[in-house]
């Protein structure tokens, strides 16, 4: 059942109804999560929060009141509007809402100014298990944060129903450059003194040297794809994708005899040209001292223009009988490249592996995968072949797919990073948890029970 | 007093010493210190943590205290990535020295809090808080090592951010010591960088507030700020410290502040006026700006953790009035006094919030003590 609240009060009296019921309760905003985390494992109410899409902004305070419902490029129009900005710019940012940031741990493509959602929420309003009403405080208070414990819960210890946002002033200004360094270890460096300086770059992506190829093809860093890789990322012929798939060793070797350079899109922004460039010359003059070359503002811009577009790219290559997935996990500057290395390692024999470094902090960086992968047959055949035939292709397929998985995930474990920096968990990583948590498995457990003794809210996922 | 409660926590490692009321444990190890828990806990009998967020003196009435003065072990500080492994008791003046030696600094701490262990730090009220570039706080635990109710060690992943369920660090964080007693941590270190200290004269402690206040929202919080009234205004000094920011950030804060009232002064000796010890008897507390511009207009303003929302502060009278008086002035604008320790508020807390509860049966489902922390 698909249930759709227009306020707090249809919110309680919903899940009132369900905990006497033992009905599970899964809240939903846009659904754009990519491991599962709002798919109803256990049935019950699919609790669709859209209609709570109020918004407050107080401007001079710098503070937003939004509902959990609101889509997050209408709560950033309108505070455009006013001339403020969240900063929270996730690729979904057109198909997701504010509930669903803060329920997944979300981060958007200027974290390394702004923070994730969990830095820009300062108070939430959620109903737990039992219907009651959660206040968490925007100020001093004591004992432990009731805010961060219901920040990345997905759902399993309370709806959000609203939170108070940080908010700033929109910048007016943006200095962009591309930076191209000799391997993509020189760039991890570069990054790791540009933020340990601390400057604090709006845009701070560092591309691993087949995406480098990709992002620079018309952005000034000119360089040629060799066919057979061509032929992964842009998905356009069936048979010959799939022919470079079967060998995915071969095609992750091709990608190390390519040359090494690595593309940084860097970015600063402000209310003033000189305030922008001054900080953006003293990274550059970071960069410099490992080998960075300054390729001027085009690889940015390029960037910028096309920032959302790669997510609805995919669609061919899934079409073709390929799969595309991607892994976002974290570590610090001391362990980035062992997790970076280790990662491709694992997956090498499953799928074709690219990755970027997109969120960087004074203490370390995430790493964002993408893996590209055989997954069966093309969907054209399928479709002319028996239902036998197809079940066993999906079999093959979701084998394969999770083999790749299970791979990453253990190399990821054994280096000590974390399997997630903002994609959360939901189904897809949920098995690995007792790995990430440890004991910490057993707080977790506690805290369902605190929030939710009846176990109603969004049963399935983190293990509870 | 009870014989076998003593024999049981002797039998754990730890050093037990008779201190009426109850007993008194050092353990000397963190497996030495999870056994103690356990059996504290598993008696059931009141448990106190010295080192933890709390500092008490005594044991508790036929309960026990641990101290983790023995814990104090520093087993890594690695200045390139910015990080220190460190055990709970450690005094914060033993880790900063050891970070200097890294080229990095835990950066300004409330006195009271860098008169206290680790332990005490991010299981006290601050919550290990800190300003950190772009006028933000965060927590200083890049990860935490928490003994549970029966004495199992949980350890999250040292990594700057994650989104594998709610951030379990924040059971212990604040938490005093109550839910799970903090044994070590992954501590964040900023590189070390000459302090860049600029001094306004303001007309009122109110515009030198604001003045701060201001910078926060400009995203240019300075590092520490001093602001003291005298006889002719008020005297406002800001430091940055940042190691290629801090120039950038004063000359914009220079210009900012110029629009305010605040007119900047010669002042060779900024740098360490601001770094001056309050005078008199003063308090510290976590505020928020409206707060702070409700201080008394007489009295003195030490700011560090600034954020766009309020600061934490050391609050001082002049004339020597005392402590109280200062709680009291505090209090009356809306601050949360945190130290000195006995004049602590001790809310709100999570019934403020609506969640008393859950933090009822949270205490339950981890087999801890009932009360507020």
């Amino acid at each position: 059942v698909v249930v759709w609240p227009n306020d707090l009060d249809h919110v309680t009296a919903v899940i009132k109804y369900a905990a006497e019921r033992q009905i599970a309760v899964v809240p939903f905003g846009a659904g754009s999560g990519v491991c599962g985390g709002a798919v109803p494992v256990r049935g019950g109410i699919a609790l669709d929060l859209k209609r709570l899409a109020s918004l407050r902004i107080d401007v001079p305070g710098r503070v937003a009141e939004a509902g959990a419902g609101l889509n997050g490029q209408r709560l950033e129009e309108l505070l455009n509007a006013q001339g403020a900005t969240l900063g929270h710019f996730p690729s979904s940012i057109y198909c997701s809402t504010v509930g669903g940031w803060l329920a997944a741990r979300s981060a958007g493509q200027y974290s390394s100014k702004y923070g994730k959602i969990e830095d820009m929420v300062l108070a939430l309003e959620a109903v737990d298990g039992t219907g009651e009403v959660l206040h968490t405080l925007d100020g001093p208070s004591a004992g432990p944060d009731l805010t961060q414990l219901l920040v990345g819960s997905e759902g399993t210890l309370g709806v959000i129903t609203s939170a108070r946002l940080r908010i700033w002033p929109k910048p007016t200004e943006q200095w962009l450059r591309g930076i191209k360094f000799p391997s993509v270890h020189a760039g991890m460096r570069a990054l790791r003194a540009v933020m340990r300086a601390g400057l604090r770059p709006t845009v701070a992506r560092l591309y691993d040297p087949l995406d480098t190829i990709l992002a620079g093809k018309s952005g000034g860093a000119a360089m040629t794809v060799p066919q057979p890789l061509k032929w992964v990322v842009e998905g356009a012929q069936n048979e010959a994708l799939r022919v470079a798939l079967r060998a995915p060793v071969l095609l992750n070797r091709l990608v190390e005899a390519l040359p090494a350079a690595s593309l940084l899109i860097l970015g600063f922004d402000g209310d003033s040209e000189d305030d922008c460039a001054e900080e953006g010359e003293a990274a550059l003059a970071l960069c410099e001292a490992e080998e960075g070359e300054d390729l001027g503002p085009a690889p940015g811009e390029k960037w910028l223009a096309n920032r959302y577009k790669i997510s609805y790219r995919q669609s061919p290559l899934y079409s073709a009988g390929a799969f595309v997935d991607t892994m976002e996990v974290a570590t610090t500057w001391d362990r980035l490249e062992t997790l970076y290395d280790a990662v491709r390692r694992a997956v090498c024999s499953h799928a074709f592996v690219l990755a970027h470094f997109s969120h960087a902090y004074l203490e370390g960086c995430s790493i964002y995968f993408t893996f590209i992968g055989l997954a069966g047959k093309p969907s054209e055949e399928v479709a002319r072949g028996s239902r036998e035939d197809a079940e066993q292709d999906l079999e093959e397929a979701e084998s394969r797919y999770d083999a790749c998985w299970k791979a990453a995930m253990n190399a990821v474990a054994d280096v000590g990073a974390t399997l997630s920096h903002h994609h959360g968990v939901g189904l897809s990583k949920q098995i690995m948890l007792p790995r990430e948590h440890g004991e910490g498995m057993r707080q977790l457990r506690a805290l369902k029970k605190a929030f939710d003794p009846k176990g109603i809210l969004n049963p399935g996922k983190l293990l509870l | 007093v009870n014989e076998r409660l003593r024999d049981d926590l002797a039998a754990c490692g730890a050093a037990v010493v008779d201190e009426a009321p109850g007993y008194r444990v050092t353990p000397p190890s963190i497996a030495s210190l999870g056994r103690a828990v356990a059996v504290v806990r598993a008696w059931k009998v009141p448990l106190r943590v010295r080192g933890s967020g709390d500092q008490p003196v005594r044991a508790p009435e036929n309960g026990v205290l641990i101290d983790l003065a023995s814990l104090d072990r520093i087993a890594s500080v690695d200045g390139a990535t910015g990080i220190a492994r460190v055990e709970a008791g450690c005094s914060l003046s033993a880790l900063e020295a050891a970070a200097r030696r890294a080229s990095c600094t835990l950066g300004p701490l409330l006195p009271s809090v860098r008169a206290g262990s680790v332990g005490a730090w991010l299981a006290g009220p601050t919550r290990g808080e800190r300003g950190v570039p772009g006028s933000r706080r965060e927590t200083a635990a890049l990860s935490v090592a928490a003994v549970l109710a029966d004495g199992r060690l949980a350890e999250s992943r040292a990594a700057p951010r994650s989104a594998t369920g709610p951030d379990l660090d924040h059971l212990s964080l604040g938490g005093n010591g109550r839910l799970s007693v903090v044994a070590a941590a992954w501590v964040r270190l900023f590189p070390v960088a000459p302090a860049l200290a600029s001094s306004w004269r303001c007309p009122n402690l109110v515009t030198a507030v604001a003045a701060l206040e201001r910078l926060c929202c400009d995203r240019i919080a300075p590092a520490r700020a001093r602001i003291v009234a005298q006889g002719d205004g008020t005297r406002m000094v800001a430091a940055w410290e940042g190691p290629e920011t801090a120039p950038m950030e004063r000359d914009r804060a220079v210009r900012t502040l110029a629009a305010m009232g605040c007119t900047v002064e010669s002042d060779p000796g900024a740098g360490e006026w601001v770094r001056a010890p309050a005078s008199g008897h003063p308090v510290e507390v976590d505020a928020r700006w409206a707060s702070l511009r409700g201080w008394s207009q007489f009295g003195e303003m030490q700011t560090i953790g600034m954020h766009a929302g309020g600061a934490f502060a050391v609050l001082a009278l002049p004339e020597a009035r005392g402590a109280e008086e200062c709680a009291a002035l505090a209090r009356a604008a809306g601050a949360r006094v945190i130290a000195p320790r006995r004049m602590r508020d001790p809310g709100p807390h999570w019934d403020a919030m609506g969640a008393g509860a859950v933090w009822k049966r949270l205490i339950e489902a981890l087999g801890v003590e009932e009360g507020a922390p």
